[in-house]
């Protein structure tokens, strides 16, 4: 696969705000689908897509004809339970501080919530914090890092969870030099890895994928070409309304061509072969390894390790003796939830039993509904359940 | 009390280089909140003196007010804030504008208020002195008179710092009445500045994060503003104080169970620039982040343009915008209309907003 192609129609990837610039896309969109004549099934694997879709209700704009379904795209919502329940188990031990992202926070694990009324309802750290624990929300692994040396009798342990984006702060963090009290759970996911698995699933039928134009600053486009070279269309996908739709733009365009190639309409922040420096860093301090997907699978070479000479800041071996070892496995998720599949794009979260039901975003069931990256949380919040809002004035 | 807390009130031996301190404790103690000797000092050199007024000196078991007429409106409203003081304003200021609003959007004339603090034991006395001066500062600029109070000490680890209940009592004029269920179809809605100023201003401070330094909180008593739009604009339908939960709280406490919906289009929302940049980098939807000194008034169509005229003329209204209508479908939903035609539902807060990872 050669350089990334320009897409042909006219379209400066610089002006993201402009109304017009969205009609005129709107309607090339329109042409395309036309043109196509056929449904289309296209995914991102972004949870912050998922929201401007959502913010900006842009299925609105799209052709009926072309569904954008979210696939996974929310580390949090495919963060194993087995790190959740590590995590919970840390907190409850009089002497650590257990720090994460605002969003892990509210995500159950697999150790039931005793005492509660809703049914199959599991544990959080929030939970763990209702019960004594030590849980703060952090913004970025430099924090826990600084709450290590103000607090140096305790040991503190940050809950690094993410994608390609937020590992690499980590990296940064710990190649600084981190303090001897702080340790990591390692919880960052690798999404090409997953991506190669998606097409070898049953009933598969997605045609396009907009790659997620935060991972790619970091790993590139390259890292996707099994997904052209399988013959399913690639454009990188920003976040404003422009970029998404242009990335759509791409994707149908190399459809009615009858090709598929990796388009980088998102070129204004990504580059072919993303950040060398940010990666090399980053795989000083990180190798890839297997690691469990939640719902999904155990996938190879996906997982961020800690190497040999950073594991001593390793939480699973430094508490090694102190977990209870047994409780850290569990049922992926409660009876009746379909996260895994809405993680997979393979239904919709409203095809869910449980979904607006059981499961809402003030008594969330699973952690698509917990997280604000997850699928079924944006879909509840913007209404994307519910029927065209057909405005009627006075 | 003739004493001023500017003055030379006397000072304890240990605590004499606080040359401006009311108190001879530069912490409140348990005793503040007793009943006995301690307490009584609190109250008449810190409070009585500040706040002033008869019916306060009095100490009496209840202020007796004067009536001048008109139906009474009553609240009352409990405030924590941490930080304590944040860029624009602090806990004090914000107690008293909190009250002062929630009468004002009533329609009612703020006249009265009551103040109850719940104190923990080791507060710093200056920083109480700080706060009351504040109160005593917005009560002025709002104009009440700030008539009973409260002090209670809670002991160490049993209470955060500081809390503070203000009550207040208003007198809506004969012929005003304000309330959803005049709202009709066709209605604007209006608000007096940029959203979410407050809650991205305390989150900033809170979190340490430097991007929000010269963002201000908004916190400020309305009843002014107000006035002046009902003067030119009789008929305003409803107005509340939009706060926490933001824009999207009170869009859906209107529209529930009424027969109409309430539009809001995104760009005419105004936004500080800081707002909009701190909320894109963290995932926050300004629509639903707080303010402590925004009205939003559903106004009939043909007072709109006088209405939106007299909050621009408001220096609490500069960049006040008419922000959407009321619309006949669909029915008891709150929605955005974006710059691009698309529409979404304007959802609900559930919690804190957090920020998002990537």
């Amino acid at each position: 696969m050669s350089e990334a192609a320009t897409p042909t129609f006219d379209f400066d990837p610089h002006i993201y705000k402009d109304a017009d610039v969205v009609k005129g896309l709107q309607e090339k969109l329109a042409t395309l689908a036309d043109e196509i004549g056929r449904p289309v099934k296209l995914m991102h694997i972004c949870g912050t897509h998922e929201h401007e879709m959502g913010r900006f209700a842009l299925r609105d704009l799209i052709p009926e004809s072309v569904e954008v379904l979210a696939g996974p795209g929310c580390p949090v919502c495919v963060c194993d339970n087995e790190y959740i329940n590590m995590a919970i188990q840390l907190s409850l031990l009089d002497d650590v501080i257990v720090t994460s992202f605002g969003d892990m926070l509210a995500v159950p694990g697999s150790i039931p919530l005793e005492g509660e009324r809703r049914g199959d309802v599991r544990m959080s750290l929030l939970d763990a914090r209702a019960q004594g624990g030590d849980v703060r929300a952090v913004y970025s692994a430099f924090d826990a890092a600084q709450i290590a040396r103000d607090n140096p009798d305790k040991e503190v342990v940050f809950f690094s969870v993410g994608f390609e984006t937020t590992v690499v702060a980590v990296a940064a963090m710990l190649k600084r030099g981190a303090p001897d009290n702080l340790s990591i759970i390692e919880a960052n996911y690798y999404t090409p890895p997953a991506t190669h698995l998606l097409p070898e699933l049953d009933g598969f039928d997605i045609e396009g994928f907009i790659l997620p134009g935060h991972a790619v600053t970091i790993t590139g486009l390259r890292v996707y070409e099994h997904l052209a070279e399988q013959g399913i269309a690639c454009a990188s996908g920003g976040f404003e309304p422009v970029d998404v739709l242009a990335s759509i733009a791409s994707l149908l365009e190399q459809l009615r061509d009858d090709k598929a190639i990796i388009d980088n309409p998102y070129s204004r922040l990504v580059k072919y072969d993303g950040n060398e420096k940010a990666r090399s860093e980053l795989h000083e301090v990180f190798e890839l390894g297997p690691i469990r997907w939640r719902g999904i699978a155990e996938i190879p070479e996906s997982g961020y390790k800690l190497r040999p000479e950073y594991q001593k800041y390793s939480a699973a071996r430094k508490f090694a003796g102190r977990l209870d070892q047994r409780a850290l496995a569990g049922a992926e998720h409660p009876k009746g939830c379909r996260c895994a599949e809405v993680t997979l794009g393979q239904i919709r979260p409203d095809e869910c039993g449980v979904f607006g039901k059981l499961c809402t975003p003030d008594a969330p069931y699973g952690p698509c509904m917990v997280s604000h990256e997850g699928t079924c949380r944006a879909w509840y919040l913007y209404g994307m359940h519910k029927e065209k809002l057909n405005v009627e004035v006075a | 009390m003739s004493k001023s807390p500017e003055g030379d009130t006397p000072v304890a031996e240990s605590t004499s280089t606080r040359s401006s301190a009311v108190s001879r404790y530069a912490s409140v103690r348990l005793a503040h909140g007793s009943g006995g000797k301690l307490s009584l000092e609190l109250i008449q050199d810190l409070f009585v003196s500040t706040f002033g007024g008869n019916e306060l000196a009095e100490l009496t078991d209840a202020a007796v007010v004067a009536n001048p007429g008109g139906r009474v409106a009553f609240c009352t409203d409990s405030h924590t804030v941490t930080p304590t003081f944040f860029p624009g304003g602090d806990i004090g200021r914000l107690a008293v504008a909190g009250t002062v609003n929630d009468l004002a959007v009533m329609g009612a004339k703020p006249t009265y208020l009551t103040a109850a603090f719940l104190i923990e034991e080791g507060y710093d006395m200056d920083e109480l002195e700080r706060v009351v001066r504040s109160m005593k500062a917005t009560a002025d600029e709002a104009g009440v008179a700030i008539v009973a109070g409260d002090t209670k000490v809670l002991e160490r680890g049993k209470g955060d710092g500081l809390f503070i209940n203000t009550a207040g009592v208003g007198f809506i004029p004969d012929g005003v009445d304000l309330g959803p269920s005049r709202i009709e179809a066709g209605d604007k809605i209006l608000v007096n500045g940029t959203l979410g100023d407050h809650g991205i201003a305390v989150m900033s401070r809170r979190e340490g994060l430097a991007m929000g330094a010269s963002l201000e909180s908004d916190v400020a008593p309305l009843n002014g503003l107000i006035e002046q739009v009902m003067a030119v604009a009789p008929n305003v339908r409803f107005m509340r104080d939009v706060t926490r939960g933001g824009l999207a709280a009170v869009g859906n406490e209107v529209v529930l169970n009424q027969a109409w919906g309430l539009r809001i289009f995104d760009v005419a929302v105004p936004i500080h620039d800081i707002v909009e940049e701190y909320s894109e980098m963290l995932g926050i939807d300004p629509l639903l982040a707080a303010n402590e000194g925004k009205v939003l008034m559903v106004v009939p169509d043909d007072e709109s343009e006088a209405a939106l005229g007299a909050m621009k003329a408001h220096p609490l209204g500069r960049e006040a915008a008419i922000i959407g209508d009321i619309v006949k479908k669909p029915e008891g939903v709150a929605l955005v209309e974006t710059a691009y035609g698309s529409r979404r539902v304007l959802e609900m807060p559930i919690e804190e907003q957090l920020p998002r990872i990537c």
